[in-house]
């Protein structure tokens, strides 16, 4: 990373920092919304953009960390925000185990076994009388919470967990793992043949994936003390995900960004500025992402990135310098070839 | 007495479901697409019934499957023509999931600002409540109708695909769309045919579950997940398999709903999910 790019990253952490002291509640409240939702875009990428799994009931962790971080809560009488890493754990023992079976599936399949499966939870949820049933469930111990502090915390969390997404998917995408995940992604039967452990790949992919949903959902939830199954684990809640990794860039770390900026945007051009009711902005969105398809469909942060140029927060290796390896330019072109979030090299 | 009642019923209300998917498994045999609309189209071809309805007062409305087809036919041979044709060469998959994902989302959104969000149904009259009895049991009049048109609407499609010349192209087209073209055939006029044959059958499911239950500009979510899990039970791209598919979602949601009515659908997710863990292609998929 450059060192401009370290003094911007620098300044933004102390903005953010600072937020509760200079954002009204209002933007605070809207952009918690917005880390949240990227955070969550960022799991969904990276399982579609990097490990090749389409998951279609990411949903499922997202209202379990809720509910987990309720109930956890609730039983414990403590101050939700001091239990939080329990729904994360949750999330992740959850989707350790139904690996086991839905990893047995594959495309298409894993993807309607992951939404049917989140439907399952769903159903089971409403049924049971602890947990509110269909009417949902309030969270009492908030009251243990200053007021005052409530907001400002939920923004914390929210940019922290943001950050934590997107560095963290960096992270593990620049190690080992995360190499074999992109071969996983390529050619699953060439990763193999060449001895990488494609189940093993897969999983981690996936448990990481689970926990980041279940503790982004926990935060949402815990800010508006109250959770339903009709809430927690709406469809929508992968459909705008999806929404933002695909129209941002599928596969790329800034694209799910991009995307979700482009989500919220949107829905505040549309329902504040234009003052029409949310089926509009809704609307909008498929036609953007009919667009997209047709017109660009590697998403638009390629085309962003063909114009400002530079590396950005691309996970490529980078050939050591000319001047100390013989023959850098052939190796610069084969690693640009195996990577999917640069422009391809033609 | 009342559990073979209750299964009876799950296996006529099935054929329904495996006739909702069967458009499905049809797009996906043929043109490898995964259209996420399938449900959207099932939702706007029972509000163009309940509009014809309204619009036609004295006729029964088994009478306008016939209009809703066809437009639902002129509805899909359009969107394959105009927006997915475009998309269908394409390696990457996610290219018609997104395409169809917008289309969704468009469609359903429009729905709402167009005919609201409330529940309707489709008036059928006395049919939608008349029951006979057949061999000491109570079995409702229109769930043995709905059965009789799967069947029949089956079997067409059976002899459509596997005895017609025009079955042979599709077939050939599914099998290899580039040689195709060698023999004289334009693989995209055909996949226009096959996404309206799609919808038309689709669209005959929606009418008659509109006849049955109430429904929303919402409920192409749920339509959706029914199809898909009949195509997935069946095995992708066989015809019987969805409607055996189909049959099993149906017994086991209303077997369920009989020891646990406040259960929904979930003993048919729960047979979807046991039934594909165990035989990860389908029930009459080829093992691989």
């Amino acid at each position: 990373m450059t060192r401009t790019g370290r003094m911007l990253l620098g300044a933004a952490g102390v903005a953010a920092a600072a937020g509760p002291w200079w954002l009204g509640d209002g933007p605070m409240r809207f952009l918690s919304e917005l880390f949240l939702m990227l955070a969550m875009a960022q799991m969904w990428n990276l399982l579609a953009g990097y490990a090749g799994l389409v998951s279609m009931g990411q949903q499922v962790f997202v209202g379990l960390g809720a509910y987990c971080l309720f109930a956890t809560s609730i039983a414990l009488n403590v101050a939700p925000f001091w239990v939080l890493p329990v729904a994360p754990l949750f999330c992740a023992g959850v989707a350790a185990v139904v690996a086991l079976f839905l990893f047995r599936l594959r495309e298409a399949y894993f993807a309607i076994g992951t939404w049917v499966f989140s439907e399952v939870v769903s159903l089971l949820v409403s049924k049971s009388e602890r947990l509110g049933g269909e009417r949902g469930m309030g969270l009492p111990t908030a009251k243990l919470i200053d007021p005052r502090w409530l907001e400002p915390l939920t923004f914390w969390l929210s940019a922290a967990i943001a950050a934590g997404a997107i560095a963290g998917t960096y992270a593990l995408l620049r190690s080992r793992v995360g190499l074999g995940l992109m071969t996983v992604r390529d050619n699953d039967l060439a990763a193999a043949s060449i001895g990488v452990d494609v189940w093993r790949c897969r999983f981690v992919a996936f448990v990481l994936a689970a926990a980041g949903c279940g503790l982004a959902g926990a935060v949402s939830f815990a800010a508006t003390l109250y959770a339903a199954p009709s809430l927690a684990f709406d469809p929508n809640w992968v459909v705008v995900m999806m929404f933002a990794v695909l129209i941002g860039g599928i596969g790329t770390l800034e694209g799910p960004i991009v995307g979700v900026v482009i989500y919220f945007a949107l829905r505040e051009l549309v329902t504040v500025v234009f003052n029409l009711s949310a089926g509009w902005y809704l609307v909008g969105l498929g036609l953007a992402a009919i667009g997209v398809m047709l017109f660009e469909p590697a998403g638009l942060w390629p085309l962003v990135r063909k114009r400002l140029g530079g590396d950005w927060l691309s996970v490529q290796r980078q050939p050591p310098p000319a001047d100390t390896a013989a023959g850098a330019t052939g190796d610069r072109t084969a690693t640009a070839a195996y990577d999917r979030t640069g422009v391809r090299s033609p | 007495m009342i559990w073979i009642e209750t299964i009876v019923n799950g296996v006529l209300y099935g054929g329904l479901y495996g006739l909702l998917g069967v458009g499905l498994a049809l797009i996906v045999g043929v043109m490898r697409v995964v259209n996420l609309s399938h449900g959207e189209f099932i939702v706007l071809s029972a509000f163009i019934g309940v509009s014809l309805a309204h619009v036609l007062p004295g006729v029964h409305p088994l009478v306008l499957l016939a209009p809703v087809a066809v437009i639902a036919f002129a509805l899909g041979f359009g969107l394959q023509a105009v927006l997915v044709n475009r998309v269908v060469t394409r390696p990457d998959p996610f290219a018609s999931i997104l395409l169809t994902f917008g289309v969704a989302v468009v469609m359903r959104n429009l729905m709402v600002e167009i005919f609201g969000a409330d529940p309707r149904n489709l008036p059928a009259g006395r049919l939608a409540h008349a029951s006979t009895t057949i061999a000491g049991l109570q079995v409702g009049v229109l769930p043995i109708l709905i059965l009789v048109v799967s069947i029949a609407l089956f079997t067409l499609l059976q002899l459509l695909i596997m005895r017609t010349r025009f079955g042979r192209i599709v077939r050939a087209t599914a099998d290899n769309r580039d040689v195709v073209r060698l023999m004289g055939v334009n693989p995209g006029r055909v996949y226009n045919v096959v996404m309206g044959l799609a919808l038309a059958l689709a669209s005959v499911a929606g009418m008659l579950l509109a006849i049955r239950s109430s429904f929303t500009p919402y409920s192409g979510v749920e339509r959706l997940l029914v199809s898909f899990e009949v195509v997935v039970l069946g095995g992708l791209g066989t015809f019987w398999g969805a409607m055996i598919g189909g049959i099993a979602l149906g017994v086991a949601e209303l077997v369920g709903l009989r020891f646990d009515p406040n259960s929904g659908p979930l003993y048919a997710h729960l047979l979807f999910l046991v039934v594909v863990l165990m035989r990860p292609n389908g029930l009459f998929g080829a093992r691989s």
